[in-house]
């Protein structure tokens, strides 16, 4: 049962990614990777939240799975963060590369913060 | 749009399979972490070795495919889709580390989060540089040799009058 849950969460959420990721860069005139800093920062403070709620609470631990390893694990994402920064570097955009690893991990760490916190009061 | 007939070709549409290919990618990817997971449980709050093996090993796939797709082989539309947005995306996480590193600051190991998320940064950042020089072909000496098309499905579906799908989207 958790392997299906698994594999739908997984669909689903890569589905998620590529949407607003799609959505977001159409939109944004530049080639700083603003669609995936979205994804990474609204999946860390959702995952903040689902596993602060899990340990203040008690949240089924197959549920926290599918949800969390399988619908934001999958939502987010890591490879295309690195890839992202090498491409720009390798374009010569390095302010650009540098902003999204450190403006990725310093907001990221915020995001998962506030989640946890906002779990935690929940 | 509904699969249309034209002359003896049997079309189907090709925004729903690239979808779909996403999809199965990404359930693959993330079943695939799952048993990473399974397979190196960490101590509590010690170093989380299942996610950053993973988001190296998923560095390195991604450069490789993404450079593949685009800088080496033809025109596909599949692969990109199915491998790097499906399976790299789903393979690797992001909020999991974010989270993993947040805990283990605030219960007072603030050394290893930021080592972890160091290391994850310096080594996900060379698996992506290596996987990109691989599909370059700068490990290895036949350097021009031209490789195979994997994907089936752009053989049984190509479209001669299409511009290629995968040239430049983002991986």
């Amino acid at each position: 049962m958790i392997v299906l849950g698994l594999l739908v969460a997984g669909a689903v959420g890569s589905l998620l990614r590529y949407a607003v990721d799609h959505v977001v860069q159409r939109r944004l005139r530049s080639d700083f990777p603003l669609g995936i800093l979205l994804v990474n920062l609204s999946g860390s403070l959702a995952l903040g939240v689902l596993v602060g709620s899990n340990l203040h609470r008690g949240i089924s631990t197959g549920w926290l799975t599918v949800a969390g390893t399988g619908l934001i694990g999958a939502y987010t994402t890591f490879s295309t963060f690195t890839f992202d920064a090498v491409r720009l570097a390798e374009n010569d955009q390095w302010a650009f590369s540098l902003l999204t690893v450190v403006g990725g991990i310093g907001a990221g760490l915020g995001a998962a913060a506030v989640g946890l916190a906002l779990g935690a009061m929940a | 749009m509904p699969a249309v007939r034209s002359g003896d070709t049997f079309r189907i549409p090709e925004a729903p399979l690239r979808l779909a290919a996403i999809a199965a990618g990404g359930a693959l990817g993330t079943l695939a972490r799952y048993g990473a997971d399974r397979a190196l449980v960490p101590a509590p709050l010690g170093f989380p070795w299942a996610t950053f093996v993973v988001n190296v090993t998923g560095s390195f796939l991604l450069g490789l495919m993404v450079t593949l797709v685009v800088e080496r082989w033809p025109p596909t539309r599949f692969v990109r889709p199915f491998a790097a947005i499906g399976f790299c995306g789903g393979f690797t996480t992001f909020s999991t580390m974010m989270v993993e590193a947040v805990q283990r600051a605030q219960h007072g190991r603030a050394g290893l989060a930021i080592g972890y998320l160091v290391a994850s940064m310096a080594a996900g950042l060379l698996a992506a540089i290596a996987g990109m020089a691989s599909a370059r072909g700068r490990f290895r000496l036949p350097a021009d040799r031209s490789i195979p098309d994997p994907d089936d499905l752009a053989e049984l579906y190509s479209d001669p009058r299409r511009p290629p799908m995968d040239g430049g989207a983002r991986p």
